[in-house]
This record gives C-alpha cells, structure tokens and sequence, in this order.
C-alpha cells in the first residue's frame, strides 16, 4: 500500500537567515514578486485593466481590515469556528491514533482496513454535508462533524503506515535482546511510528481547515464562513478577501507549526 | 492448492471482502434498528433507486456533468501544473517568485474564495471548473517541481562529462526521471479535481453528482441522495485506480532512493 | 566442558517459490572455550552470519544442536548478546538512551541502569557523547555504542556480525585494536564473523574457516601470537603464514563462484 501521501509539499521558503544584512537571493525574488503582484493589483482597477469591484485593491482590504477587527464581532465569529475545528480535529485524533496503531500491527486488519479507509480518504468526505446537516442540524454539530471526517483518515492511514513500515532491523536488534511483543509494540514500533503520525497530521490540518469552511459556507448562522458567504453575496469584496486572508494565515500557522516539529523529527532518519 | 492463491492475492481477496462486508453491515445494522433508514437508506433500497435513476438517465446526466468538469478542470490543472513545475523545478529564480503565491494557496482553503469565484464567473460551470482546477494544481505543480529539482545530480554530471547542453539534460535526464514523482502527483490531483467539482456542485449548480446530492438534501430524500453519494465514492476510487496502475507502468526502473 | 559446543548443526531454508529446499548450513561441529575469541570467517554464502544467528537464538536449527554452558540454545537470552553489522540503534534516544535499550528489555536488576550504561559508554570512549543522537555520530561512533549497548547486559557470549563491515578501511582498522582494548578487560567469549582476512587473524585465538555449497567448516586454525596485541604483529611473519594460509581458502571458493549472472 502506498502510504497515504506521495506529494512534495512546497519546499521550505529558504527563511531570510537572522543576519538581515544578508537575505537570501530566493528570498529576495520572492518578496519582489508579491511586491510586484500587489502594486499590480492596485494598480490594474484604476487604469480600467481590470474591474475593481471584481477584484478590489490592497489599500481597500488593509482597510477594510481595520474596520472589521475593529467593529465586525471578529472576535465572535472568530471564535466559532475555531471551536469547531478544535472539537472536530480533537476528536479525530482522540479516535484515529489508538485505531491506527492498533491496527497497524495486525497485518490482516491492515488488508483488512486499508481498502475501505482509502476509499473512504479519497472520497470528498465533504459530499456528506447535506445528510450531516439531516442527521446533526444546523448548528456546529455538522461542521465539527465535517472537520472530524477530513481528519481521521489521513491520521488513521499514515499511523498505520508508520507502524508496518519499522525498520526491521530495528526489530531484530530488539528481539536478540529478548524483548517481549509488547515491548517491542511500545518501545520500537510506537516511537517509530511518530514521523508518520506527523505528516498524517500535518495533511489533516488542510482538510480540516477546508471542512470547517466549506460547512460554514454550506449552512451556518455565524462563523468565519458564514462571513464569507454574506460579503460575498453582498459583493463586498474587500472585506471577504480579510476574512479569506485570515483562514489562510489560520492554515499557514499550523501548518508551519506541525512542520517545525516534523523536521526535528525528520533528523532521526538522516542516517 | 487454494491456500496459496489465498496468500498470493491476500491483498485483493481480503479487501474486497471488506468491502462486501461493510455493505452487509449496512443493511444489518438499519434491519435491526440499530439506525434509522431516514437516516442513512438501506443498501437494498439505494440499488433500487440507483436502478430506477439509472434507467430515467439521471444518472447519466448527473455522472457526465461531473465528468465534464473534472476532465476540463484536470486537464488545465496537469497542463499549468506541469508547465509551471518544469519552470521552477530548472530555473530556481522561478521557483522563488512563485513560492509565496504557493505557499498562499497551500494554507488557504480555495474553497473560501468561492464567494470570489461565484462574483466573478457566475454560478455554474465556471467557477467549478476554476475551483477544482487549483484544488488540482497544488499536487501536479509540486510533485513536477520536486520531480525536476532533485534530479539524480550523477545522472546529470554523467551527462555533462559526456558533452550534453543543459536542453539536453532537462529533456534526457530530467524530465524522464521526473515521470515517476509526476504520475504520483497527478493520481493526487485526481482525487483532489474530483473533490473541488462535486464541492463546488454542492453550492451552485444545475447538474451534477454534488447538485444532486443537494438538491433531493434539501427535500430529505436520503435514499437518493445516497446513490449520488456512492457513485461519488466509486468514481474516486476508480479513478486513483487507473492512475495508480498508470503510476505503477512507468515505475518499473526506480529503485526506493527516490522516495 | 567447552562452554559453547555445536554438534552436526543444520539449517535448512525453503525458497519462496515451490517446495525447493537448500541447506545454508550442514554438519556443523565446534567447541567453544569459555574466554575465547573466535573469528569465523569465509566467502559470501558459505553461512557464517547464518550460524551466528543460530547461535544468538534467531533462528531455528533444522539438525543438531547448540549448547551454552549445558544448556540448548532456543531463542535469544540474556547470556548472549548481538553487535550487527548494521548499529542498529533507535533513533529517537540518545547514546545513553540506546545503551539503556538493552538493560531494560532485560528488565536488568544489577543496580542502576544510567550508571551501567555511563561505565559501558565511557568504557567504549564515547563518555563525552552520551547524550547525542544517533544521527550526529560518525559510523564508527555509532558501532561503538552498539557495543557498549551489548556489553552493557553482561552476556556470558558477544557475537558480533561483520560489526566493522560497514566502515571505511582506516576506521576499521582502529575500530579492531579497540575492539581488544575493550575486550581485555573482561575477556568474554566472542564469536566474531568476518570476511577480511586481516581482522580474522588481528583478533582472534582461533579462527574458524567455513566453505560453501552447503555452509560447512573447512579448517579450524589456532592463533598462537601473543596478547594484547597491536599493528605491529600485522608485520609478523607467522601473521603472514596464516594470511597464506587463509587465502589459500578463499581462492579455493572464487574459482567456484560465478561472478558474473549469465542471462538465459
């Protein structure tokens, strides 16, 4: 079984080391090129280019932005949907890792499992909307539910990985030590596995953030999505691109965060 | 004789048997009320409404519209994910440039700019296929930029010894060493194409697998929701297949270093 | 009593595809003395490492038997104890962490487990490393806590499988006179398998030389240079008889191998 992800994710953006006298060349074209990009995006409506009530304009957003966090209730909405992805994502892990270890070590529950369960990840869990929205109603329980579902499988999938793909050296070395199963379970396979387990969370983190917008997007009455939906509808265009800017800059956060504690994992496979 | 063709296609055999007998514990579980059938439909009951769909042509319908848009959404997004990834992966400079809308576009859920997409294109068609396009993107785009840049560097110099242009080199080390990385990529963005067209369904559409499924949502019919629901599932997965076992032909030289 | 005795010890493979069975190991015969240093040594295929591994109790004898201090060798115990050729060690402790790995799995009950491990750790000269992973060690570094991991659990046998196979020429020729510096201090029995024929000589009392086509003994050849010793007996001429003596062996086993893979 392929493990559960073969992309390259965007390299590391080679950080402007802490000597700012001296940036990196990419990350100087880098800041060039959104420099680029943003004074053409200001630019463009007031030359007639493009319409600026489709595409509205840096300075109206950072406005905008102003505005919102200072009398928009940010901070209620805000709050919503990160309970939401919170609840959802915390009981995805609560559930998925003892599964995926578990069923790990079991090479027939892996034939087993595995094929329903990839099914089950590829499948766009999000299709289940409107029947979550029959069975839970309108209120957070669908979201949390949507949230619960991008999580679980690709943490399930890649513990599981993680646990049938120990370095079987490894085992054989404990093994002339005379380790017993369950040694062998909780000191080698289990701490093995937690690379894995990480870049399983690290995928879930994209699909719970998607579950909690796309819910509130489809049915909500408060929440970052709902905000969305309102000022999208109501073409307010700069104040929907803050709202979208600030679930991205939600994603980019965590996202850097699982990385960070990934790569000082990583270093244990630098052989 | 029989326990060995059980060990050789252990795989297969177990798994389909999973399969079968997740769907019998479907059935038994709303038979013995274990859950209510409004809730979820009964196995039986979705095959009959999938036949009666089948033969009024919703079906057909339905799994064309879908298929319309993923096929014109999965082709704009291998063609700019692999042009853009050729480009970035040979020339660094690229590569910078286009990091930070990456990254960006990595951490941001497309779908909250749907509401964008809908004010510019419209309902419909258009902002569907935009949607899955760079739902797709992302893999396609980073798997061709990893596949170019960690190009086996002895194959490269082993070529430059031997008098090649750096042309050369991207169109006879480079590019074919990328394929495998590449096939990879695009079974991913498959998965993600269909995602972003039946999501993008479920909001603003007249046709389609993800309409569907909202539209009989919306009059609680469940039973026909859930043949929209499950075709879904299987075109994933019939999808991926078809790609994985392209994946698996162009595979065949590369050793396990590469991953 | 030698302390470890094997008598016509066989070991039987069955290959993956049909019924075809083929003998790693047949016939196998040698007696053990306790505080003996053994290097076994000879060709690829001739199964050296495959009666090591019997030894240590990982894998299972198809003839015969093995002995340690009277008693049947039937899985792995705490009075033998394994250096792979691969170091092996857990990625995710730290020097003093691995060392301990072993010591815990044997639920170790002679005092405190940091305080052995420090003594084996600094025994085997890596006291300033103990708390750095795996990943900042140098090959020959990680070896050396792979041994101080195995003399940690005090084994009455060390087997060590081509330990320095790994490394390159010059640290491997270092890693050998450590090897001795350690191994003076308590003299354990050792079974050490090896396929150069210097580091067969250099270490051992006794050097077991194994053929192919199945894994047998050939000649069992007394090493009487004198202890301890150092690079300077690589000069010697009984040094150089018994490297005659030895390549002789394995020349005998290189006509008979096919190195290269006819295609059909």
């Amino acid at each position: 079984m392929r493990s559960a992800e073969m992309t390259a994710a965007p390299a590391e953006a080679k950080q402007v080391s802490f000597s700012f006298l001296y940036p990196s060349r990419s990350a100087v074209v880098g800041t060039l090129a959104v420099l680029l990009f943003l004074v053409l995006w200001q630019v463009a409506p007031s030359m007639g280019w493009v319409n600026g009530r489709f595409t509205s304009q840096p300075t109206e957003v950072f406005l905008a932005a102003i505005d919102i966090f200072r009398n928009d209730n940010f901070l209620y909405h805000a709050r919503i949907s990160l309970t939401e992805f919170v609840a959802g994502f915390a009981l995805a892990i609560v559930v998925s890792i003892p599964l995926g270890v578990l069923l790990g070590t079991s090479k027939i529950a892996r034939y087993l499992i595995d094929p329903p369960l990839m099914a089950l990840y590829i499948a766009p869990t999000l299709v289940l909307l409107p029947i979550l929205v029959i069975w839970l109603g309108i209120d957070m329980a669908p979201k949390i539910a949507v949230v619960f579902l991008g999580a679980v499988f690709p943490i399930v999938l890649n513990t599981m990985a993680g646990m049938s793909e120990a370095d079987p050296k490894l085992l054989r070395m404990a093994r002339s030590f005379g380790a017993s199963k369950f040694d062998i379970f909780s000191r080698v396979l289990v701490p093995g596995s937690l690379p894995a387990l990480l870049t399983g969370i690290r995928l879930a983190v994209g699909r719970a953030v998607l579950g909690v917008v796309v819910g509130e997007l489809f049915v909500s009455q408060a929440g970052i999505g709902y905000q969305l939906n309102l000022y999208g509808q109501a073409m307010r265009i700069d104040r929907l691109l803050v709202y979208a800017l600030v679930v991205s800059a939600f994603g980019y956060t965590l996202t850097i965060l699982v990385r960070s504690v990934e790569n000082k994992v990583r270093d244990w496979r630098s052989k | 004789m029989i326990a060995e063709l059980f060990y050789r296609r252990q795989a297969l055999i177990l798994g389909t048997l999973s399969m079968i007998g997740l769907v019998v514990l479907w059935q038994i579980a709303v038979d013995g009320g274990f859950i209510n059938p409004f809730f979820i439909s009964t196995p039986s009951q979705v095959w009959t409404e999938f036949v009666a769909q089948f033969e009024d042509g919703q079906v057909a319908a339905n799994v064309g519209a879908t298929l319309y848009c993923f096929a014109w959404s999965m082709g704009l997004a291998t063609v700019a994910g692999i042009l853009l990834g050729m480009l970035a992966g040979w020339f660094p400079d690229v590569e910078a440039a286009l990091e930070p809308f990456i990254w960006f576009k990595y951490s941001a859920p497309t779908v909250a700019f749907y509401p964008l997409f809908v004010a510019w294109l419209g309902y419909g068609t258009p902002t569907i296929i935009a949607i899955a396009f760079l739902f797709a993107l992302t893999p396609i785009y980073a798997n061709t930029l990893s596949g170019i840049k960690n190009t086996d560097r002895d194959l490269a110099r082993a070529a430059r010894s031997f008098g090649a242009k750096p042309y050369d080199i991207f169109f006879r080390v480079a590019l074919p060493g990328s394929v495998p990385v590449m096939m990879a990529g695009l079974r991913l963005g498959v998965g993600r194409a269909l995602t972003g067209v039946v999501v993008a369904e479920l909001f603003g559409a007249n046709a389609g697998l993800g309409y569907a499924i909202t539209y009989y949502g919306q009059l609680m019919q469940t039973t026909r929701m859930m043949v929209s629901i499950v075709i879904v599932i299987l075109l994933g997965v019939i999808l991926t297949q078809i790609l994985s076992f392209l994946e698996s032909k162009t595979d065949s030289w590369r050793t396990d270093t590469g991953r | 009593m030698a302390q470890i005795e094997i008598r016509d010890l066989g070991i039987d493979y069955r290959k993956p595809k049909g019924d075809e069975v083929f003998s790693a190991v047949d016939g196998v015969a040698l007696s053990v003395e306790k505080g003996e240093f053994v290097t076994i040594v000879g060709s690829s295929g001739c199964g050296k490492s495959t009666l090591l591994m019997a030894v240590a109790g990982l894998v299972a004898l198809s003839r015969g038997s093995i002995r340690i201090d009277g008693k049947d060798v039937t899985g792995p115990g705490p009075d033998r104890a394994v250096v792979f050729q691969e170091a092996s060690l857990l990625p995710w402790r730290s020097v003093r962490g691995n060392v301990k790995f072993g010591l815990e799995m044997q639920r170790w009950s002679g005092g405190n487990l940091d305080e052995r491990a420090m003594q084996m750790i600094r025994l085997v000269g890596l006291g300033r490393f103990s708390d750095y992973q795996p990943h900042q060690l140098s090959g020959g570094m990680r070896q050396r806590v792979n041994i101080a991991r195995a003399l940690a659990v005090d084994p009455e046998v060390l087997l060590m499988d081509e330990p320095f196979g790994a490394l390159d020429a010059q640290t491997r020729e270092i890693m050998g006179t450590e090897l001795l510096r350690i191994w003076e201090r308590d003299k354990k029995t050792a079974l050490f398998v090896t396929h150069d024929i210097d580091e067969a000589i250099f270490l051992a009392d006794k050097i077991v030389v194994m053929g192919r086509n199945p894994g047998h003994i050939k000649e069992v050849i007394t090493v009487d240079l004198p202890r301890p010793r150092d690079e300077e007996v690589l000069d010697s001429e009984d040094f150089h008889n018994l490297r005659k003596r030895l390549r002789a062996h394995l020349a005998e086993d290189m006509s008979s191998m096919q190195l290269v893979q006819e295609v059909a």
